[in-house]
């Protein structure tokens, strides 16, 4: 089934050439520091694989790019807009796909999309034909009707991703979209993630399929314990690194021992994964 | 594995995980100690009988009555001050002298007084005329077992004084005696504050009323809160260009609607079923009731912002709950409890939604004669929300 869909962004921030830039960002819980300085410059329209170990800092950088966490030092601009003094801008300006499902179960697909779209200050009208036409583009129109709880994995995805794009933001967080989802699902994800790239949008892409960040990802940065340790693009990094597998380029940054460390664990509670 | 050992492990299981929430274990220890310390006080373990009457003391000391005297004749002042000085030695009553019945009257509404006792006009006379004298009783019908309480300690101060003006009037009277005032000089006369008599269920459908709105508030915030936290749909809400205090008032304002919805169907089942007759001003139980859910709206958002997942929120708003509810005169008057925990109970918001709403129900208390119960209810409601917002906003963006 050929994959085929058109997110063409009409507006774009004409003012930077970088969708994200980060000086020193660093967010500290108590003692710990979960974030260490990191410096970020992401390119507009591209994919941006953000990579990393368990706790190792990523969800931490996403959450406080997505404003749902407050920097303790350094400055991040997203689309622009400041993420600690201008938040309210930044969030008309992005979506965020999470692996928890972000809908009310109850509700079903049609009310979620509608009440999410109401927030970002959609008319009801415009808002109708918006949820109409994405939830089509992901092959869910015929279960607009059903509760969000009775869907699968993959269907629970899809609307995650359409209630990131209802207000179709410039730049998309993409938390470990495809963990847990079948082949069929994954695939539809990943083609569904180069559409949004080819229509101008921007997208920051977390993950542990190291296949899945070469396939998709324009430029890598990989982060490990609160530090950005090696940036570049796929190409650039294999040959850095003397390696064709991203796999290979990825444990040689971060070393191959388990990541057991209180740390690790302090880090995941904090960002509420435990 | 055998089903028994399955079954001892499942439970090992929960518990351990019981062990593992620390939070969670506190109030899990602290609720049983809080409700057996509370029973203590209420209920207590041994009675102290009184050494110099040999009575057991009435559960409702020093209850709040106003005596009104109507007769300058000396004996009615005499009367009247005997009944003080019994009433108040005993600790049974506070007593306050008072001019004007209407004033005293509005006291009970107020809640200010539990009784009035009037010595009418033309009482001295009746007794130096040897005929039965008449003593006026008003008694706050609103509280039914109190009423009670209050009327029978009266009857049981005017039977001793009445004791002594029989024996006083056999002892001098050289003419012939006359039987009926012999055997009852003084005769207790009943002025009811309401038409018809409240049963104990008056008392407590607008109690429940009260209990089932303030306590659905609380519960209701606190869960809806912690289970958008713990489903991550939070994450979607604080991810929108929308304020943070629009989050907490749409949950407010959702489970207002709620509260309201079961408070007033309790009112109409406590109408149609056990025949509950609404004295009072629909629209005033109304702003009673919204100010009540606001009062506690605020506690329920402080707890959930603190509480780490929503089985702990949900144990913190329990452990305020039971208190609430003993000790706020929803189940028996708080008059019952020892002046030191009656202002424990006083101390929560749900005593005065309480008071108000059965003041409105029973006796058609205005807006102006809830006031005071109002103004507490509005300053909890701004006070708790000014310290819930922030920690709200804290806890969604540490």
């Amino acid at each position: 089934m050929k994959h085929d869909m058109t997110f063409q962004r009409t507006d774009l921030a004409p003012l930077s050439n970088y969708a994200i830039e980060t000086h020193g960002l660093t967010k500290k819980f108590g003692s710990f520091t979960a974030v260490d300085h990191i410096d970020l410059a992401v390119p507009k329209g591209e994919i941006y694989g953000f990579l990393g170990p368990n706790g190792a800092g990523k969800s931490t950088t996403i959450r406080m790019l997505c404003t749902l966490l407050k920097p303790t030092s350094g400055t991040g601009k997203v689309a622009g807009f400041n993420i600690d003094s201008e938040a309210n801008e930044v969030r008309k300006r992005i979506g965020l796909v999470s692996e928890k499902l972000i809908m009310y179960t109850r509700l079903t697909a049609e009310q979620n999309l509608m009440f999410f779209g109401k927030l970002y200050g959609m008319d009801n009208a415009e808002l109708k034909l918006k949820v109409a036409e994405l939830l089509d583009m992901m092959k869910l129109t015929p279960f607009k009707d059903r509760s969000v709880g009775g869907f699968s994995s993959g269907m629970r995805q899809r609307m995650n991703l359409i209630r990131a794009l209802i207000h179709d933001p410039e730049i998309i967080f993409l938390d470990e979209p495809t963990t847990a989802l079948d082949p069929q699902s994954t695939k539809f994800v990943r083609d569904t993630v180069l559409d949004l790239k080819r229509g101008g949008h921007t997208i920051i892409l977390t993950t542990h399929i190291m296949e899945e960040a070469d396939e998709l990802s324009d430029k890598i940065s990989i982060i490990d314990h609160g530090k950005i340790m090696a940036t570049g693009t796929v190409a650039g990094l294999k040959e850095e690194y003397g390696t064709q597998s991203m796999l290979e380029v990825f444990l040689t940054v971060t070393g191959r021992e388990l990541r057991d460390s209180a740390s690790d664990r302090v880090s995941m509670k904090a960002v509420g994964r435990m | 594995m055998s089903g028994w050992k399955v079954t001892r492990e499942i439970a090992k299981r929960d518990l351990l995980d019981l062990w593992r929430a620390k939070m969670l274990l506190v109030f899990f220890i602290l609720m049983p100690l809080l409700f057996m310390t509370m029973f203590g006080f209420i209920y207590p373990p041994t009675v102290q009988v009184n050494p110099y009457s040999g009575q057991i003391p009435s559960q409702y000391p020093n209850l709040n009555l106003a005596i009104i005297q109507q007769d300058n004749g000396q004996i009615a002042r005499n009367v009247e001050a005997q009944f003080i000085q019994i009433a108040q030695s005993q600790g049974i009553f506070t007593v306050s002298e008072m001019t004007d019945y209407s004033t005293a009257r509005n006291g009970i509404v107020k809640g200010q007084l539990l009784g009035i006792v009037v010595i009418p006009q033309g009482f001295s006379a009746a007794i130096q005329a040897d005929a039965q004298a008449t003593i006026q009783v008003t008694v706050d019908q609103t509280n039914p077992s109190v009423a009670a309480a209050v009327q029978a300690e009266v009857a049981e101060i005017f039977g001793a004084i009445e004791a002594q003006i029989s024996t006083q009037y056999l002892q001098n009277s050289d003419s012939a005696i006359n039987p009926t005032f012999a055997l009852q000089p003084m005769a207790i006369t009943s002025i009811p504050l309401i038409a018809g008599v409240p049963t104990s269920f008056e008392y407590l459908a607008p109690s429940f009323m009260a209990l089932t709105v303030i306590t659905g508030a609380l519960n209701g915030v606190s869960t809806a809160i912690s289970r958008e936290k713990e489903q991550g749909t939070m994450d979607g809400l604080l991810v929108a260009p929308i304020p943070r205090q629009a989050v907490i008032l749409g949950k407010v304002a959702a489970q207002t609607v709620r509260g309201l919805i079961q408070g007033f169907l309790i009112l109409g089942l406590s109408m149609l079923l056990f025949g509950v007759v609404i004295y009072g001003s629909p629209i005033t139980m109304l702003l009673v009731m919204v100010l009540g859910v606001a009062s506690f709206i605020g506690v329920g958002i402080i707890m959930t912002s603190l509480a780490p997942e929503q089985e702990t929120a949900q144990m913190m708003t329990t452990l305020l709950q039971f208190p609430m509810m003993f000790l706020s005169g929803i189940l028996f008057p708080i008059a019952q409890l020892p002046v030191a925990v009656q202002y424990i109970g006083k101390a929560f918001p749900l005593y005065y939604a309480a008071d108000a709403l059965r003041k409105v129900v029973i006796l058609n208390a205005s807006v102006t004669i809830i006031m005071p119960d109002l103004l507490v209810l509005l300053a909890y409601s701004v006070v708790t929300m000014a310290i819930a917002v922030p920690i709200f906003n804290r806890a969604m963006s540490r």
